[in-house]
């Protein structure tokens, strides 16, 4: 505000100085400044408008050709074939498996780093967990992919049931320690002798220890015995794609966090709650829209990724038996749009060219729609605390 | 719940957030540590006399008269190989027919798995690809290939139950009786006499050109491609982004249009790439056809369009971060608000939107899927300056896609697989590197 009053008192100073003509030619050439200012920060929208516009155009023609039904109801894709059959049915369902697959992975982990980088980590210890996630970022996806791809999945063929069940083991073993204590603390938290409680409570603390150990053995050697029969399918994926989501998660959940005010936090501690109930009773909650615009953010990542999927999904486009079997090969929208382009090209204007823009289109459309609503999310949450 | 519970949750809540980080710290190393020690391993490895010969014809490049006397030293081996295929190839002759079938299927093999080996042998006709006129041109390739020398790799299939087994049967076995039975242990044997392993040093992976599709050489025309789809993209995105985050910072009123173009921005950063390299496909070169068809001019448009959100955050933040003080100072000079903008705002931005830039310059150079349809070719040689308006380039990201999943000799190449993600991921991690270390400069900076 300021300085445009600064502007103005010096618009009216030059005007005892030169003459009106020159004032008024002085003035149209600021408003063709800043309306050429005003064209090019229209750049951006006139190229979203563009891509919808050329993407649509692309794609019209392949619902005209063939119609809405077989695109979204069956399942076999046979783009080359003649007549060629297009049902993109299990090529959606597994865009949409490896998007929930790294979804489940990379929400969990990207949240609780958000939490660390934002409320507990000390400053200088920030500056270098920072660099580590940008970095992550930064990595092409086409490195991720030849990893996922010469890396990964030899190693998950040949090592694949240890992998998971060491997996398993790392991942499950302090989550059930954590709940066994906390179980056994909450039954016998009635007693009221203290002594006998604490008795108790240890029994109780054996009791479930034993249980969980001998359910963790029992599912980890279920996990080992699995054998896996290619290396490049959903599993693969999904890890691959969480780790390349978890940067954004990490950095849009943080933000969220950080936006919450020292109030609230302090208001949390003078009430006596330790650290843990503080974050996940009053900052989570306060955050929430946030971290969901994050989740939204981290989820279009890995939708919209195509190298690493196409690389090292298998590219084979059936719906897995069972329908949650993660170790099967799978086939994406841009794996398909990235691997069918090479050989539809020459055939411009056929259903198997269009049917590629189809797809883009949905892919677009979805972007396009979560963008919104994380946008708009992210806008509530910040009246809300501005509010407060 | 009683306090000390309480404590423990509180702990271990801490300890899943630092657990976390360092999942992520780890998945880095994992990803970064084989990448980093097997591209190493293309610039600096053991090479063989067939590499040296390889590098001296194709590239001329070698000290001839060593190059004579090593070969002439290899040759003493060489000839007793020859000689042994010789007399057993006498042998067979004075074989019964059947028998001399039987000998000569099991020979077949044996010959193509030695010429791989150390070269062609004598007798042959010259090949037309160059990878048939060099045995192994990196030492441990040639160890694995001496195995498949010795042995014979069969399948188990007897048991249908689980997948099929691999199993080796030794070759000499197979010849027991005949004079070639001797050429497997001499070769075993002198086999570092013949090829004369040393270690080599090859800066020309980064600088020469492939030969016979990236299965000798180097991998200069994909370096050079992705330099000019990234700088090309950035010369389009760079200023556009800038001006477009003055327009933000300094012109723009709350309103609804405003909000449409912040949301168009929001919006563009979140197309998937690959939609980028359908509407490059569809806009650049069907509807504007800029070129022919793919060439680096529509790859670097596309790139730039794909880039600009982000060049626009990354300036906006810095024309913000620039103190409020140094623009009313100006202001209060007597300057306009254009010349503001110009002497004191974007210089104060400046290394502001460097860091953006240099970052976004990362993101073009790495980034694939814009780049299939609109500018990247599987094999070419180095393009010149003049060409980049109507001829497509290799790159790396699409040649190391290329490389590893389409190659017909995808296995026997690793190492320039590998050489390649390297230079991609140094490329991209080098200028990510340069920018934390600027942006650390200029909030220190700002600090005072």
């Amino acid at each position: 505000m300021m300085s445009e009053d600064v502007l103005k008192e010096s618009g009216r100073s030059g005007a005892f100085i030169v003459s009106a003509q020159k004032r008024k030619m002085q003035k149209l050439a600021k408003t063709a400044g800043e309306s050429i200012l005003l064209l090019i920060a229209s750049f951006v929208a006139i190229v979203v408008l563009f891509i919808f516009y050329f993407v649509t155009v692309d794609a019209i023609p392949y619902f005209q050709l063939q119609g809405f039904r077989e695109f979204f109801t069956s399942s076999n894709w046979y783009p080359a074939g003649d007549p060629g059959e297009f049902g993109a049915l299990a090529i959606i369902y597994g865009s949409g498996m490896v998007t929930l697959g790294s979804t489940l992975l990379s929400v969990p982990m990207g949240i609780a780093a958000a939490i660390c980088l934002s409320d507990i980590l000390p400053f200088s210890v920030r500056q270098y967990a920072k660099p580590v996630i940008e970095m992550l970022a930064a990595i092409p996806s086409v490195a991720f992919g030849f990893f996922a791809l010469v890396i990964f999945a030899p190693l998950l063929q040949t090592q694949g049931g240890p992998i998971l069940m060491w997996a398993w083991w790392i991942l499950a073993a302090p989550f059930l320690l954590l709940a066994v204590i906390v179980i056994s603390d909450l039954l016998s938290a009635k007693i009221e002798d203290p002594k006998r409680r604490q008795q108790i409570s240890m029994f109780l603390l054996v009791v479930f220890g034993v249980g969980a150990l001998a359910f963790l053995y029992w599912v980890g050697s279920v996990l080992q015995g699995i054998e896996i029969i290619t290396g490049t399918n959903a599993l693969n994926v999904s890890i691959i794609l969480s780790f390349m989501a978890l940067p954004t998660i990490v950095s849009v959940s943080e933000d969220a966090l950080q936006a919450v005010g020292r109030e609230l936090r302090e208001g949390s501690y003078a009430l006596g709650a330790t650290r843990a109930e503080t974050i996940v009773k009053t900052i989570l909650p306060a955050a929430s829209s946030g971290i969901l615009a994050a989740v939204i953010l981290g989820v279009m990542r890995a939708l919209g990724e195509t190298m690493v999927v196409w690389m090292a999904s298998g590219n084979s486009s059936h719906i897995p038996e069972p329908w949650f079997n993660y170790l099967e090969a799978i086939r994406t929208l841009t794996a398909t749009i990235a691997g069918d382009m090479g050989e539809a090209d020459q055939v411009t204007g056929s259903a198997r060219y269009h049917v590629l823009f189809a797809m883009g289109l949905l892919l677009l459309v979805i972007s396009f729609i979560s963008n919104l609503v994380s946008e708009r999310i992210v806008v509530r949450q910040r009246k809300i605390l501005s509010g407060q | 719940m009683n306090l000390g519970t309480r404590k423990i949750l509180d702990r271990s809540f801490t300890a899943v957030g630092f657990g976390s980080i360092a999942v992520m710290g780890i998945a880095l190393l994992i990803v970064l540590a084989p990448i980093i020690y097997n591209g190493i391993g293309s610039v600096f490895f053991t090479g063989t006399l067939e590499h040296r010969n390889m590098l001296f014809n194709e590239f001329g490049r070698g000290d001839k008269e060593e190059l004579v006397k090593e070969n002439a030293a290899s040759e003493v081996y060489r000839k007793q190989i020859y000689g042994m295929l010789d007399a057993f190839e006498a042998e067979l002759e004075t074989m019964e027919p059947e028998k001399k079938q039987d000998y000569l299927s099991k020979y077949g093999p044996v010959r193509t798995a030695l010429q791989t080996l150390i070269g062609p042998l004598p007798g042959e006709e010259t090949a037309i690809l160059t990878r048939y006129k060099y045995g192994q041109t990196r030492w441990e390739k040639a160890e694995e290939k001496l195995h498949e020398f010795l042995y014979e790799a069969k399948w188990d299939y007897s048991n249908p139950d689980v997948m099929a087994k691999e199993y080796f049967v030794s070759r000499a076995a197979e010849f027991e009786g005949t004079s070639l039975v001797k050429l497997f242990p001499y070769v075993e044997k002198h086999l570092p006499d013949v090829l004369r392993p040393r270690f080599t040093v090859y800066w020309g992976f980064l600088t020469d050109s492939s030969v016979d599709s990236h299965i000798f050489g180097g991998i200069w025309p994909e370096i050079q491609g992705t330099f000019f789809l990234a700088v090309g993209a950035m010369l389009f995105a760079f200023p556009l982004g800038v001006i477009a985050a003055v327009y933000f910072t300094e012109y723009a009123r709350e309103g609804f249009f405003n909000s449409i173009l912040r949301s168009a921005n929001s919006t563009l950063a979140g197309v998937p790439s690959i939609v980028f390299g359908l509407f490059g496909l569809a806009f650049f070169i069907n509807t504007l056809k800029v070129s022919e068809s793919k060439s680096v001019l529509a790859g670097s448009l596309t790139l730039a369009i794909m880039i600009l959100p982000t060049i626009i955050r990354a300036a906006e933040e810095a024309i913000l971060s620039v103190p409020k003080t140094y623009k009313e100072a100006s202001l209060s000079l007597g300057s306009t608000k254009w010349n503001t903008i110009m002497t004191v705002i974007l210089p104060a931005a400046l290394p502001g939107i460097l860091t953006g830039g240099v970052i976004s310059l990362g993101r073009a150079a790495g980034e694939t899927a814009p780049i299939i349809f609109t500018a990247a070719v599987s094999v070419g040689s180095a393009i010149g300056l003049a060409d980049v308006f109507s001829s497509p380039t290799p790159a790396l990201s699409w040649n190391i896609y290329n490389l590893a999943s389409e190659h017909e000799a995808a296995a026997e190449i690793r190492h320039v697989q590998y050489g390649m993600v390297l230079a991609l991921v140094s490329i991209v991690l080098l200028l990510n590197l340069s920018a934390i270390f600027l942006r650390a400069r200029i909030s220190k900076k700002l600090k005072g």
